[in-house]
Parts: structure tokens; C-alpha cells; sequence
């Protein structure tokens, strides 16, 4: 093979390189990967093992065992516990609660409905966010005032406490506000709560460091050269926010997820009868006396997920700017040379 | 009227209170005196007998405002008998049965001293309007109410009291079959003359009863002492009623029912007075079941209710098609053993009550039913609010109706206002819901008349959830509520009850049961009970 010097690669396959020396990174980038994988195959499971849909109730429905005959819930409301294959890969995790549904379908369609809350809230959190940052940064003056004012009152707020009366609110009613109508009970509305309230936890720092790439001679350059704001803000100072984003962008899907799942616990998120993880561990604290793993089950999904995203989110960080690690490993006495994490 | 089991309550105040006429201390093996120690999981709507209209409130007044009538204390039918309270007898009907007189008992003082005056029945009524109390709709058939109502002066043309004989004469703009179960509700129980006309729930109006309200801080507890002339005067007057075997009880709210549970169990409290969580239901009843622990029936329906003013529920067959689709055995199920399916307007233990299954469950009958009526709008909203297990039950109601066909929206709204909005009719896509119904008396009108009849239909606070209005069954319904209930009234009420199921205005699918929890220390079998107004304090007694 030919050999590449450092300064024919680019910086994306530097990074890319960087990240994929990081065995920690890529291990929960698989296990990221397998969750989404175990999520997208729930219409699978649901038609061709459990045969039914994460919605429907068997409150009434007996399951043949062997010789044994068992109710998906008791005359005394208790619903059936983990049968894993005994049943034919039926009730896998259970039933859910005393409306009989299948715990292990509701855990798969609720993991989409977790991930794609959190994945579409992030990707919005991450462009309003970027583009509030950029107008700030780059203008300054009165733009910068009125945008980092109206951030500051919405992380004034106690987040939960307002996304939860926000959520509530707007389960029951909906919103309209000119072109944009959510009907209440739309799973566009803990997107949206989410949105609202994690955009200034990304758009103020992004906003510093448009302040100081601003300052930057390729940018006073390119003003000399006639460059317009828009094409100053989007071709020359975005890309240079590239990375940043890019880890924002990961942390904010894990953030948001919790988000959605505290909200959904609360009452204030996905209602039913649609599942996400966060109302599954809602549903099953009420029988966490007797029926533990429906608590315990998708809040440990939550965590490996979380975990997997914070982890990768890491490790997209330290190959994308490894700076950033050297300056962290200098506080705690073990710089490397730069080159060496290259 | 009652929307949940907290409004239940209300009638278990005057029924505790007649509860106690009959049955308290018949135990002599018990103890007297102590401290009883009790949990509410919440404090009481309000600590006056003019305003309260929930559960809560009503059990914890019914042993301190007693009203001029009151109801006997059994369980199930027998405790809808309805007894004289302060009055010495049931009242006098005039022919006209417009004009009822009663006398109160000579002798009868407050627990501040001071007499019980005929006036003071006056004063009350007049007091309720006042405050506008959400039980003064049961009033306004008394001649001069709605004018009071609306002006809040001059009195009420219709009531006259001569203090000098006890005399109490109520005339009424027509006959009113209910009225005396109405004379026996807390909110027209006397109050000494000159109580301020606002809510009291802080320092609540002297009493009447065996025991009297002390120290109450709302939203924390209350306490209860002997009426220091209970002994004296009262306890003469109504040799009958009960005086009760603690001295004290001492009453705290816990929020948590899970911690009550736990704190019942350990002894740290004697009584709790919410039913237990559905989660802990089977546990204690297992383990507790006849020592400590007793199911109760209730006087109730649970039912879907179906909007007959909006397609597709204004077709019957589609009505009756949900019918046959809801099964009771499953929501049984679902509301973990506390509920007994049934599938009629009235409830057992209600006059009038006679079983019948008009739809037996058959879901493929009610798809092909489904397919025969072809409604042009599938598209449809289910409401139902997020109390445990109504969410469950509006759920199932919500996957049933996808199972046969129909395009649902699922909404669930906060328990604290699903009724306010439900019952505003400019809410949109009210289609089909969840909903349930405690007696406010043992009357088979109170089922019919506020939630089935069509001048029940309001734009707001309406509670003819389904808007049903039938011409026929309406005048029925007029006709006989101002009749005096008797086998005649009841067999017509029966009947009224088997032609509005074939209406099939709602899928009724259960009444509730509820439940007694004390600890180890406390004679479960004394406690007295009556459906309409629960437990009787004056029967709790240590062992």
C-alpha cells in the first residue's frame, strides 16, 4: 500500500483515524449501533414472534405453556411475567400492565419513539442552535442582545417544572401558532418542549466561539474581499464550527432522550397508548413491588443508550479536536504531544 | 352530583350519620375512649357542610352536622331507608306533595352552647346559596330559591320556621319525588344563625353531633373532640344516635397511599380512609381480609359514554355495537378485582335495580353489526382522564373500538378538570369517553335525571355526556321524579333503565367496590358502613 504522509490526509480521515484508535468509542458506537438495530426490527418481532402490535390489549388472553395454561393477567390485575422463549418468543418480557400488552413489542416500538424523539430534537436543537449562534456571534450589537436575552429567560426557567406544564398543556390542546399546528397528543410536542428549552444550552457557547472566529484574519479576508455576511457566517466561520457541532449534535440526542424520558414519566411526554421508554418506566413503577423488570428493563435501556452517545460523543470530541484533550489531560498532568494522538 | 369517588363521598357523610343512628355502639366488647389515629390521602374540598361536595368531606362531617333527615345505617339497600336526623319525624307530605313539614327535636344545642333553632334550617339553605355550593341545584324546586339564588336576599319565600314550636314548613314550585332524600344531604344541615357566609374550612361552624371539628389546617389534618354538649343535651334529644367509643380522633393527610398502606400495617395509624392503591390491593387483601381489611360495595356505574349528537354515534346500531364489543370481564381485570362488571344504567344496591344483559360480550357480532350500519366517519376522539385505573380502562376502551374498525385519537386529560372540559360542549371532537357516577342519594332519579335526561343538557358543566335527549324517556323521567318512591316507582325506573340500554347511549361496564384498611388495634367488625355514606366514625372502637 501507499504510503500517506499526514499532510496529504485530510482532516476529516485524521479524525476519523483519531476515532477509531479509541476502542471505548467504537465499542459503544456498536452497541449504539445494535440498539438501533434491535429498535428497527420491532415490526418484525411484533408480526412474526409475538404476533401482536405494541398497542394491543390481552387483558383476557390465556397462553398454552407445555400443559400449562397461563393468564396474560391474573383475575388479581397482575400481569404475567418474562416468559422469554417458553411461549414461542410470546411475552417475551411479560405483559405491561393489567391491560395485558406485550412488554418486549412495546420495548422495541418504544425504543424508535425514544430515539427518534431524541435524534429529531437533537438535529433541530443543533440547527437553530448553530444559526442563533452564528447571528449573534457575528453581528453582535442588537442582534447579539435580543437573541442572548431571550435565551437567557428561557434557561432562566426550572426546565422540568416548565417542560412539564408546557407538555401538559399542549398533550391536552395542541398548538397552533401560524403555519405551525401540533394536535395534542402528536409526538411532535415533546419535540417540540424539548427543542425549546435545550436550544440556549448549545447556541451561547456556539455563540462564543463565533465571537472569537470572527476575530480571525481568514475572516477579515474574506470581508476584504467582498464576501457578504451570509457567505462570511456559512462558508467561512460554520465550517471551522464543524466539530463542535458535530459533538454537540451527539450529546444532545443523549440529553434530549432523558429529557423525553423524564417528561413521559411525568405524564408530559409521548401519551398513550404509544410507549417510549420513559412512560414504560412510568407504567411499571406503579408494580415495581411485584414486577420489577418492567421498570427495570427500559431504564436500562435508556442508560446504555445515554451512555453509548456520551461515550462516542467523547471520542468524536478528542479526534475531532484533540486540543481539547491535550488541554484536559494538561490539567490532569499527562499531556502527550500533540502528535502523538494523531 | 358525583364524578368520582371523592365527590362520592358526600353521601357518605349523612349516610354515616344515619349509619350511626342505627348501629353504633350495638359492640360491647370493645373498648371505650382513646385517640384514634387517621390518614386522609387528601384534605377535604371543603370543612363545611354547606360547600362540601366530595367523599372526603362528607365522611369527615358526617359525625358532626347532622341534618334534618338522615339515612339508616346498613349496608346495600336496606341503607337507603332514609331516617329522621335533627327533625323528630319523617316529614308530612301534603296531598299535593308540594308542601313537606317537619318539627325539630326539642332540647338540641350546638357545641358552642347555644340552641338549634328551626330558623337555623332556613339560615343554612339560605347560607348555601350564599356561598353558591355546588349542591344548591338540588334546592331550587323550593319556591323563592332560584329568585334567592340569584339575588342573595329577601330569604326563601318557600321555607317557614316557627323556633317557638320547631315547626319547619318547605313549599315547592311542583311535586319533587327526591326532596327528602335531598332534606337528608349535609348541605342544608342547620348552622347556628349568623355563621359568615364563607367558606369555614379553617375554623369550622359549631356542631351538632357526638363530636365537633377542633384544630383544622387545611391541607395538613384536623382533629376531632367530644361536643361537650352532646351528653347534655343531644344525646337526650336523639336517644337513638350514637355517641361513638373514642374521645379523639386525630386525623393527618398523607398524599402517598403507598406510605398510608405501610403506616396502617405497621400501627402508626388506625385508619385509612381512601381506598388502598390498586398495586397493593391483592397484598393486603390476602393478608388482611376479615381481620383488618373489608370490602365495601358502592352505589355506582362506570360506563363509555358515546356523543348520539355526532356521527358516528348517532347511529343506535353503532351504539349498540360498542356494547357488544366492551367486556366487563376485562375491565374487571383491569381495575384489579375492585370492580364488578355489570352493563345497565342502575346499579345493584340501587332501587329500581333489576339484572339484566342486553349485550352479552361478542366482538365479532359487534364488527359485522359495525359493517352493517357502514358509518361514513370512522375518525374518532376518546377521552378519558389520567386517574389509575380509568387511564387503563379508557385505553381499552380506546384499543376495543380500534379492534372494530374505528380510527381513534387517545386523550388523556388531568383528573382535576377532565370533567370541566368534557363537559364544555364547545370542546372539540368530543366523541366517546370514559367516565363513572357514585349516587349523590339512593335514588333511582339521580342516575337518570342529571345524566340522561335532555334538559340536562348544558353548554357547560354538562354532564349528559352522550346528549342524549329522547322525547319519550324524557317525560318519563319528569314524570316520575316527582313521584314518592315506592314498588310501583321502582319497577318503572327498572324498566326506564332496560329502554335506555337499548338506547345504548353508553357502554356501562362495572360498579365499583371500595374497601375498609384499619390496623390491628381497631374491631373491624363494629365499624358501620352504608353505601352512600361509608364508614360511621362513631362505630370505630379499639379492640
Amino acid at each position: 500500500m501507499e504510503a500517506v504522509s499526514a499532510d496529504e490526509r485530510g482532516p476529516w480521515r485524521l479524525a476519523l483515524r483519531r476515532f477509531l484508535r479509541n476502542r471505548l468509542a467504537v465499542a459503544f458506537l456498536g452497541l449504539f449501533v445494535l440498539i438501533v438495530l434491535f429498535v428497527l426490527a420491532a415490526p418484525l418481532w411484533a408480526e412474526h414472534v409475538a404476533e401482536t402490535g405494541p398497542n394491543q390489549t390481552h387483558t383476557l388472553q390465556k397462553l398454552q405453556v407445555g400443559d400449562e395454561t397461563r393468564e396474560v393477567v391474573s383475575p388479581a390485575g397482575l400481569p404475567i411475567g418474562p416468559q422469554w422463549f417458553e411461549a414461542g418468543g410470546k411475552f417475551f418480557l411479560g405483559a405491561d400492565s393489567r391491560l395485558g400488552r406485550d412488554e418486549m413489542v412495546r420495548l422495541m416500538y418504544g425504543g424508535r419513539t425514544s430515539l427518534f424523539i431524541g435524534i429529531v430534537s437533537g438535529l433541530i436543537t443543533t440547527i437553530v442552535a448553530t444559526i442563533l449562534g452564528l447571528l449573534a456571534g457575528y453581528y453582535r450589537g442588537w442582534v447579539d442582545s435580543v437573541i442572548a436575552r431571550v435565551l437567557d429567560v428561557i434557561w432562566s426557567l426550572p426546565v422540568l417544572l416548565f417542560g412539564i406544564a408546557l407538555g401538559v398543556s399542549l398533550a391536552v390542546g395542541g398548538l397552533k401558532i401560524g403555519p405551525l399546528e401540533l394536535s395534542g397528543g402528536s409526538i411532535w410536542v415533546p419535540i417540540f418542549v424539548i427543542c425549546v428549552f435545550t436550544v440556549p444550552y448549545m447556541a451561547r457557547p456556539l455563540r462564543g466561539e463565533v465571537l472569537a472566529l470572527s476575530e480571525k484574519e481568514f475572516v477579515e479576508a474574506a470581508v476584504a474581499q467582498g464576501a457578504g455576511p451570509l457567505r462570511v457566517m456559512f462558508a467561512e466561520i460554520l465550517p471551522n464550527l464543524a466539530s463542535t457541532i458535530i459533538v454537540f449534535f451527539t450529546l444532545n440526542i443523549a440529553n434530549n432522550m432523558l429529557f423525553e424520558a423524564a417528561l413521559s414519566f411525568l405524564g408530559a411526554g409521548v401519551q398513550p397508548p404509544n410507549s417510549s421508554w420513559g412512560s414504560m418506566i412510568s407504567i411499571g413503577e406503579e408494580l415495581l413491588t411485584t414486577q420489577p423488570l418492567l421498570a427495570i428493563i427500559p431504564g436500562t435501556m435508556i442508560l446504555l443508550t445515554v451512555l453509548a452517545l456520551n461515550i462516542v460523543g467523547d471520542g468524536l470530541r478528542d479526534a475531532l479536536d484533540p486540543r481539547s484533550k491535550v488541554r484536559l489531560e494538561a490539567h490532569a498532568g499527562t499531556v502527550e504531544p500533540e502528535g502523538a494522538s494523531v | 352530583m358525583k364524578k368520582s369517588l371523592a365527590v362520592f363521598a358526600v353521601f357518605s357523610l349523612a349516610a354515616l350519620t344515619s349509619i350511626g343512628l342505627v348501629a353504633c355502639g350495638s359492640s360491647d366488647s370493645g373498648k371505650e375512649g382513646g385517640t384514634l389515629d387517621v390518614t386522609y390521602a387528601s384534605f377535604p374540598d371543603y370543612m363545611d357542610p354547606q360547600l362540601s361536595y366530595t367523599a372526603e368531606g362528607w365522611t369527615a362531617m358526617g359525625e358532626v352536622y347532622i341534618p334534618l333527615l338522615t339515612y339508616k345505617g346498613a349496608e346495600g339497600k336496606a341503607g337507603s331507608e332514609v331516617i329522621p336526623g335533627l327533625a323528630k319525624d319523617l316529614p308530612e307530605i301534603s296531598d299535593d306533595g308540594k308542601t313537606y313539614t317537619l318539627f325539630l327535636r326539642p332540647g338540641l344545642k350546638y357545641s358552642n352552647g347555644k340552641p338549634v333553632k328551626a330558623s337555623d334550617f332556613a339560615y343554612a339553605a339560605e347560607r348555601m346559596f350564599k356561598v353558591n355550593s355546588g349542591g344548591s341545584p338540588f334546592y331550587t324546586g323550593i319556591v323563592g330559591a332560584e329568585k334567592f339564588a340569584e339575588t342573595k336576599s329577601g330569604g326563601i319565600a318557600g321555607i317557614e320556621t316557627d323556633d317557638k314550636s320547631g315547626e319547619i314548613v318547605i313549599e315547592l314550585t311542583k311535586p319533587r319525588g327526591t326532596m327528602t332524600n335531598e332534606l337528608a344531604l349535609m348541605f342544608v344541615a342547620p348552622v347556628p344563625a349568623g355563621t359568615p357566609n364563607e367558606d369555614l374550612s379553617a375554623d369550622p361552624p359549631p356542631a351538632t353531633g357526638p363530636y365537633v371539628i377542633v384544630n383544622s389546617k387545611p391541607g395538613k389534618g384536623w382533629e376531632y373532640e367530644r361536643n361537650p354538649y352532646w351528653e347534655k343535651a343531644n344525646s337526650k334529644a336523639m336517644p337513638d344516635y350514637p355517641s361513638g367509643h373514642v374521645d379523639k380522633a386525630v386525623v393527618t393527610v398523607v398524599r402517598n397511599p403507598q406510605t398510608q398502606v405501610n403506616d396502617v400495617e405497621q400501627g402508626k395509624y388506625d385508619w385509612m380512609q381512601n381506598p388502598i392503591p390498586s398495586s397493593r390491593y391483592q397484598e393486603v387483601k390476602s393478608k388482611f381480609e376479615g381481620t383488618q381489611f373489608v370490602v365495601r360495595p358502592t352505589i355506582s356505574t362506570y360506563y363509555f359514554w358515546m356523543n348520539t349528537r355526532r356521527p358516528p354515534f348517532d347511529d343506535v346500531k353503532v351504539r349498540q355495537a360498542v356494547n357488544y364489543a366492551v367486556d366487563p370481564a376485562a375491565l374487571e381485570r383491569i381495575y384489579a378485582g375492585q370492580l364488578v362488571g355489570t352493563q345497565q344504567i342502575l346499579p345493584p344496591g340501587m332501587p329500581g335495580y333489576q339484572q339484566f344483559e342486553l349485550y352479552p360480550h361478542d366482538m365479532a357480532k359487534a364488527e359485522a353489526m359495525l359493517k352493517e350500519a357502514n358509518p361514513s366517519d370512522l375518525d374518532i376522539t376518546v377521552w378519558t382522564d389520567t386517574e389509575s385505573p380509568n387511564n387503563e380502562a379508557g385505553e381499552y376502551f380506546n384499543g376495543v373500538l380500534q379492534e372494530m374498525g374505528f380510527e381513534t385519537k387517545l386523550k388523556i386529560l388531568n383528573a382535576d378538570n377532565y370533567f370541566t372540559v368534557i363537559g364544555n360542549q364547545s370542546t372539540a371532537d368530543l366523541d366517546a369517553g370514559w367516565s363513572d357516577w357514585f349516587q349523590d342519594y339512593p335514588h333511582p332519579n339521580d342516575f337518570f335525571q342529571p345524566l340522561l335526561a335532555g334538559e340536562s343538557i348544558l353548554p357547560t358543566n354538562n354532564a349528559n355526556f352522550a346528549n342524549v335527549s329522547d322525547p319519550a324517556l324524557d317525560k318519563e323521567i319528569a314524570r316520575l321524579g316527582e313521584q314518592q318512591l315506592g314498588p310501583e316507582q321502582e319497577e318503572a325506573y327498572a324498566e326506564l333503565d332496560k329502554k335506555y340500554m337499548e338506547l345504548a347511549p353508553w357502554a356501562p361496564y362495572g360498579t365499583r367496590t371500595l374497601n375498609t384498611f384499619v390496623s390491628d388495634e381497631i374491631d373491624l367488625d363494629s365499624i358501620v358502613y352504608n353505601p352512600t355514606f361509608f364508614e360511621h366514625l362513631t362505630s370505630f372502637q379499639f379492640k
